[in-house]
């Protein structure tokens, strides 16, 4: 159920927030060893946290999320509560503060029900990087969930929790919303605070919101976006009423369609429902208006090199000296670092911190981290011309629906560029959604993305709500 | 062969912020182990620097000090490297953007450029408990400010370098920018250095030598360092680019690493921080602030107040003391004689306590008191000395110590013709002596009566007496 409509069922006290919670941990118990979607079940916080929700609710104080049951992804600093970010290096970490969304999650009385799986360190796009295992995707549980945010998508799926609270540096809300047929949000870069998210790669990492409908994303959105204090790059935000567009009508809205999101490597499948939903906006009313970007092609490569040369400084705090894993052997400093890390890294993070620490490496950062920059200014200049000829933009999520479990690990530089439709937005900062706009023949979801200008959030919210609203949802099996 | 030493510096100053860089904890020195740590200066996962503005403002207050451009757009970076008291293995520094450039100072009477000043932050400690074969880490130093002060290679001579510090140290004092205590690591230096042919201009090999905490350390690092590489291009043989450190008890240097093994700290833009945008008007504004520079205050001293150079040097380059004395002229503008009682008098004391003139136990009103009961002749310029000595024993304003002591002086007519009356009677022959012209007899006479009427007894007035008395 959306949240709209439990909100309305809580506040006509047709269900109590302790009952509503009670029903997500009963599902949470039936359903989480096959899916795997929880890494961390808050049981008993989370059954206060309703009893406190509902006395909000009874005192008719309630806010648009008082008493709704959320997740958050592991990665998210959770007071008191293990904080894993899906490693082994961090199995034992509990955070002695709350990430600033979580904060602000809990002061509007939402509930959460516990810490979804995911990617470990957030680097991975299946979720199969997870030192808890994978999560399986609901509609089809021999696929994979998508990643980093494998978990809170598959919940949300699998109606594990009412909305979910993920993260995204190169479209690790987005690709797993897509992959569980649900929808994900990654706000502006700067839109919500970091405070409290492990750091991936700081450039690009932006917390994110996942439901099952625009409405929800930004229903959530807007309880916790904004400045924080604690986080130097947050925006000063005057408006976030993110649903306050929903119901506009699409009539003369521009939609740009940039050809190279559809050219070599994007499934039949995809292009053909991508472009059937192109094909609904245009008989509402809106002009599709063909772009172009033609630095795409090199936004996978800037994107590894710039998320893996900062995640190799942002991941090398991780020595075994004050926190998280500490290996028994090793008799000097070096040897200890060196064997903790050896132990407790799992090898795609690894791979990612060897490929970035070699980016920066004196005689090679001017040819690979320099000029990944360089990529990433041209990228947002062919943004900012995209964006003087239309409103939004419309690409796939992903160039084709969810793995097979298993099988995308062989290839890993297939795995990478299959973020193609992703990265761009992440490298630019800008805003974009994805919803499901069709099932392939095995009835696997298929996604599409709306991107939008910077901080317009409210837009492509409207935007795919319209879609969503026409568009019917084939529920997943589990 | 003759070489030119040539040498450049870095310099790191702890910056005098309450708060460290990053993180809203304290940044004094010293306190219990690990007591002045919290998540973001210990770099737990999850959190995020934030910019003190207060350190950008003092680090623009250091540029000004030192003759340089503070710029309008600065930014920061990670500098990455492994070590168990850099708690995020990086420190965040200011590596392509430094917030001043280009600054010049004049030191030993020489034009010394610099390149950049930046901000940092200091890493922690390590204590190692030798006998367990044990390292412990104290984090309270991590994120306390630093500027780092890169010179060209401009000084040519171990006195060119100590001079430089010394001139930039006293500036920054002056700029309330750091305390620049050496022995407890709050100004550190470090010295590069290379050696070329007399009849050269190309610069040779350089090696660096870390951590130079004494002005005893630069020079004598120095000048070993100038021996071992004359010796070693004497003999044929080349410098070699390294790293080496000074070992106080030997007065030697010692390679730490050399250039090959030397960190690649893989600098690149630090994305929690957004640039450090400084409008003109807000670097105007921090120009404003600036308190009076030595150099300023050199002039005033010399020009204003006729003190001699190096009096005004000698006051100047201690700042405490520097203002001890411009408080006391500000009461009593005595600027010579008090100038003289500071230079004389309170440091003898304040040496004989093995005290600093931060610790002056008298207030500026009671040094300027004392002077002035002085210059208005109620005691003798002696007594004044006496009473500064006095001071710093008791805790009393001058008039009741000069009572207490017996120091005000005499202007009692009758009392000082009765004593010179008793001197001319034991020195019979005294006034027939001076009738027939012979003039020491006077300053003999003189010399009797003050001694006979203590101190108290005011010369001039004695004086005017006395040759009253044997004229007639």
């Amino acid at each position: 159920m959306k949240i709209s409509q439990l909100r309305s069922m809580l506040d006509k006290r047709e269900i109590s927030a302790w009952e509503l919670t009670q029903s997500y941990i009963e599902k949470i118990r039936n359903k989480n060893h096959i899916l795997n979607c929880y890494i961390t079940v808050c049981e008993e916080k989370a059954l206060e946290d309703s009893r406190k929700a509902q006395m909000l609710i009874d005192s008719n104080s309630a806010l648009p999320l008082t008493g709704i049951p959320l997740s958050v992804k592991d990665n998210i600093c959770t007071l008191g509560i293990k904080t894993t970010c899906a490693s082994k290096m961090l199995a034992d970490f509990v955070p002695p503060y709350n990430a600033t969304v979580v904060e602000r999650l809990e002061n509007t009385g939402a509930v959460i029900l516990g810490k979804t799986n995911m990617d470990e360190f957030a680097m991975g796009s299946t979720n199969e990087t997870s030192y808890f295992g994978s999560v399986k995707n609901p509609y089809n549980t021999d696929y994979t969930s998508g990643g980093s945010s494998g978990g809170a998508a598959a919940g949300v799926s699998a109606d594990l929790c009412a909305g979910a609270i993920g993260s995204d540096t190169g479209g690790s809300v987005r690709q797993p919303s897509a992959f569980c047929g649900v929808t994900g949000l990654k706000p502006t870069y700067g839109t919500l605070s970091r405070w409290g998210l492990i750091a991936f790669a700081s450039s690009l990492d932006q917390i994110g919101t996942i439901a099952k409908s625009a409405e929800d994303c930004g229903l959530i959105l807007s309880a916790i976006a904004g400045y924080d204090e604690n986080d130097a790059t947050t925006a000063q935000l005057t408006d976030t009423a993110y649903t306050s567009k929903i119901g506009m009508s699409v009539k003369g809205l521009k939609i740009g369609i940039p050809t190279e999101f559809f050219k070599t490597g994007i499934s039949d499948e995809v292009c053909t429902a991508v472009m059937s939903a192109a094909k609904y906006y245009e008989d509402m009313g809106a002009e599709l208006v063909t772009v172009s970007m033609p630095s795409l092609e090199f936004a996978v490569s800037a994107y590894y090199l710039i998320s893996s040369a900062e995640a190799s400084s942002n991941l090398a705090r991780y020595d075994g000296i004050r926190f998280g894993y500490r290996s028994e052997k090793g008799g000097t400093y070096d040897e200890l670092v060196k064997n903790t890390r050896s132990e407790a890294f799992g090898d795609e993070v690894k791979r990612r911190i060897l490929l970035g620490n070699y980016a920066l490496s004196s005689g090679y950062y001017e040819d690979y981290y320099k000029k990944a920059l360089k990529i990433r200014s041209r990228i947002k200049s062919e943004y900012s011309a995209i964006f003087e000829k239309c409103d939004v933009i419309l690409t796939p999520t992903a160039p084709t629906v969810a793995y097979r479990l298993g099988e995308a690990q062989s290839s890993l530089s297939e795995l990478y560029s299959a973020d193609i439709c992703t990265v761009s937005a992440s490298i630019a900062g800008l805003p974009a959604i994805s919803t499901t706009c069709g099932y392939d023949k095995n009835g696997l979801p298929v996604g599409m993305s709306l991107t939008g200008k910077a901080f317009d959030e409210a837009t492509i919210i409207a935007v795919c709500d319209a879609f969503e609203r026409d568009f019917k949802r084939q529920e997943a099996v589990l | 062969m003759k070489y030119i030493p040539v040498i450049g510096l870095e310099i790191h100053a702890e910056m005098l912020t309450e708060s460290k860089v990053f993180c809203s904890c304290t940044a004094v020195f010293g306190g219990e182990e690990n007591t002045r740590v919290c998540p973001r200066c210990a770099g737990l996962p999850g959190t995020l620097p934030l910019v003190n503005k207060n350190a950008v403002t003092l680090a623009a207050k250091a540029g000004f000090a030192l003759g340089c451009n503070v710029n309008n757009y600065s930014a920061f970076d990670r500098k990455n490297y492994f070590y168990p008291d850099l708690p995020k293995a990086y420190q965040i520094t200011q590596a392509q953007y430094p917030i001043c450039t280009d600054g010049l100072i004049n030191a030993n009477g020489k034009d010394i450029r610099i390149n950049r000043i930046h901000i940092e932050e200091d890493a922690g400690k390590l204590v190692h408990i030798g006998e367990e074969n044990i390292s412990l880490a104290d984090y309270n130093r991590c994120g306390v400010p630093l500027i780092e002060i890169v010179t060209e290679p401009d000084m040519r001579s171990a006195e060119d370098a100590r001079a430089f510090v010394e001139e930039i140290a006293l500036r920054l004092k002056y700029a309330g920018v750091c305390d620049c205590r050496m022995e407890q690591g709050s100004l550190r230096v470090d010295v590069n250095i290379s050696l070329m042919p007399e009849d050269s201009d190309v610069f040779g090999t350089r090696a660096e030598i870390k951590n130079l905490n004494s002005y005893r350390s630069i020079i004598r690092a120095i000048e070993y360092e100038i021996k071992r590489q004359a010796e070693l291009l004497d003999g044929g043989e080349r410098v070699i680019q390294e790293t080496r450190r000074f070992d106080d008890s030997t007065g030697t240097t010692k390679s730490l690493r050399s250039k090959e093994e030397a960190h690649d700290y893989r600098y690149f833009p630090e994305a929690d921080i957004p640039p450090v945008v400084l409008t003109d008007e807000e670097i105007a504004q921090i120009r404003s602030t600036m308190p009076e520079m030595p150099y300023e205050r050199m002039n005033r001293y010399t020009q204003e107040y006729g003190l001699v150079t190096d009096d005004a040097r000698l006051i100047i380059s201690d700042k405490a003391l520097s203002d001890f004395y411009d408080r006391t002229v500000m009461i009593y503008p005595s600027y010579r004689e008090i100038a003289n009682m500071t230079l004389s008098e309170v440091i003898r004391n304040l040496k004989e306590l093995s005290a600093q003139s931060e610790d002056i136990p008298f207030s500026p009103e009671r040094l300027a008191m004392a002077v002035k009961m002085g210059e208005d002749g109620k005691v003798s310029r002696n007594a004044v000395k006496d009473i500064i000595k006095f001071m710093f024993e008791e805790n009393l304003p001058p008039e009741e110590i000069a009572k207490k002591h017996g120091l005000i002086m005499s202007n009692n007519k009758d009392e000082l013709e009765e004593i010179i009356k008793k001197v001319l009677s034991d020195n019979p022959n005294a006034i027939a002596d001076y009738k027939n012209g012979n003039g020491k007899i006077f300053g003999f006479l003189m010399g009797q009566v003050v001694r006979t009427a203590d101190k108290s007894a005011n010369p001039k007035l004695v004086r005017e007496l006395l040759t009253e008395i044997l004229e007639n």
